[in-house]
């Protein structure tokens, strides 16, 4: 009886042992429907019997959304198996743009003024004001050269580390990720003088401000620059 | 052809009026040919503050729905023989019952007879301003210095900043009060153009006679003498494309035969 299900499989599925649990290697080559049935088949083995995390990874195969709910559902036939990530070798040309414009910088030269709203999905660069009532929102950092005097927004889509950063820090609020700041008078980290200076969020989820020289320590991984002497 | 200017300001109250009619008269005083045009319809002011409320006959509501012809509902203000009209806005309606497509022709059609079309535009960013900007080929904001007038100035500039028949929009600092300012009580001039980041056209002195003059219908710019009327009466000329000189706040310190005189009159 074994040696006829060795017979069966094409060894589509290659399981792994990581220091975390299971890795389900997925062969990227065959019929999806002769992956799910050997997915079903190498699952059910009666040795997968204590409490595992595992770890789908399919290789140069592109799944849809609903494909890789199917696959999780077929691992989690077996109770013992949960799976916690699903990994692939490859993108979409949409998910790649819209990286490449996540990492990208946006310039914005004049005054955002009242009632305006700047947003970039990667870091946004404004040269000039934001004046009161303004907004400026970034998927990354944002970078003021200029009076910093409205509200501003980095980080909008859970980026913790990015900062704002500006020439003179006179802003109403600060936010960064979903950590909001505003910036009344019982803010003892406030200037009489806010020039040259960065917010960023520290570890417990405050809102800090510093002098725009202690960024290279504060988030060295800013700085892309590679050339130079 | 001449130009047409719309004065804004975003917040009411700071002057608008006061300012079309006052620069409207500086100019049919240096021998222009101005038309001045109320939009705020319902809430008409412009014709009282000319001293033309009797006058009316038709407005801007009758000439846009072809009840009259243009010239019909032009008010002539007498006392500047052939320079300067009013066209009113109409009462009973309101400022939904026009279209910017409507205004834009309207003045079109202005601009071909006289030398500057003013436009008063209404108080707030709604179809009011909409309409008031649709013919404008420039935009002058009226300010006063008082932070919640320069925050609706800040936006009615974006706003304009927008408009492309209109050039960048200039500044006029309203009620200026040289002792607050001088005490830091009140923005200073270089504070809201700084803030504002556009070109200042004339700052006007705050006066009392200002009020008193708009409630005799008489714009205070007739009256030489007094400072709020020079202000305006400067605008003019840089309007006309003159370089002036904007005029000191600081009264100057009293001459050595002031004094003099002063000790014989007591």
């Amino acid at each position: 009886m074994k040696a006829q299900v060795t017979h069966f499989l094409k060894n589509l599925v290659n399981i792994k042992g990581k220091n975390k649990g299971l890795v389900l290697y997925l062969d990227d080559q065959c019929a999806y429907t002769d992956l799910l049935a050997e997915l079903k088949a190498k699952v059910s083995d009666p040795a997968l019997d204590s409490d595992t995390e595992v770890t789908v990874h399919l290789n140069k195969r592109y799944c849809t959304d609903s494909q890789i709910q199917e696959l999780s559902k077929v691992v989690q036939t077996n109770p013992h198996l949960k799976v916690v990530a699903t990994t692939s070798d490859i993108l979409t040309v949409e998910a790649s743009d819209q990286m490449i414009r996540e990492r990208q910088s946006e310039t914005y030269v004049g005054i955002v003024r009242s009632g305006q709203v700047i947003k970039a999905e990667g870091d946004l660069v404004v040269i000039g004001d934001v004046n009161p009532n303004g907004r400026v929102e970034a998927g990354g950092s944002v970078y003021v050269l200029g009076r910093l005097k409205g509200a501003a927004h980095a980080g909008t889509k859970g980026n913790r580390e990015a900062v704002i950063a500006a020439s003179w820090l006179e802003a109403t609020q600060l936010k960064i990720d979903d950590e909001l700041e505003t910036m009344t008078d019982e803010l003892s980290s406030l200037s009489e003088q806010p020039e040259m200076e960065c917010a960023y969020l520290h570890t417990n989820g405050t809102i800090i401000i510093d002098r725009l020289q202690e960024l290279r320590f504060i988030r060295p991984q800013i700085s892309t620059f590679k050339g130079g002497s | 052809m001449g130009e047409a200017i719309v004065i804004t300001s975003g917040k009411g109250g700071v002057g608008k009026t006061t300012t079309t009619a006052n620069l409207g008269t500086a100019l049919a005083l240096q021998g222009k040919k101005v038309c001045l045009i109320d939009t705020d319809i319902g809430l008409r002011n412009l014709d009282v503050i000319l001293g033309l409320e009797n006058r009316i006959i038709y407005d801007l509501i009758d000439v846009l729905e072809g009840r009259c012809k243009v010239h019909q509902a032009l008010v002539k203000d007498k006392r500047f023989e052939d320079m300067l009209y009013l066209l009113p806005a109409a009462q009973t309606a309101d400022k939904n019952d026009v279209n910017p497509e409507q205004m834009k022709e309207l003045v079109t059609e202005l601009k071909k007879d006289y030398d500057f079309v003013i436009i008063d535009c209404p108080a707030g960013i709604e179809q009011g301003y909409k309409n008031a900007v649709a013919g404008a080929d420039h935009a002058i904001v009226v300010t006063t210095p008082e932070i919640s007038a320069v925050r609706d100035a800040d936006r009615i500039i974006g706003l304009l900043e927008l408009e492309e028949n209109i050039d960048a929009p200039r500044l006029i600092i309203n009620r200026i009060r040289p002792h607050l300012m001088k005490a830091g009580e009140a923005l200073d001039v270089n504070e809201i153009t700084t803030h504002l980041s556009i070109d200042l056209l004339g700052i006007i002195a705050d006066d009392e006679r200002v009020i008193s003059s708009s409630n005799k219908g008489e714009p205070i710019v007739m009256d030489p003498s007094n400072p709020a009327a020079l202000g305006y009466r400067n605008i003019a000329r840089r309007l006309l494309g003159e370089s002036v000189p904007l005029m000191s706040m600081e009264k100057a310190p009293p001459s050595l035969f002031t004094k003099i005189k002063a000790v014989f009159t007591k």
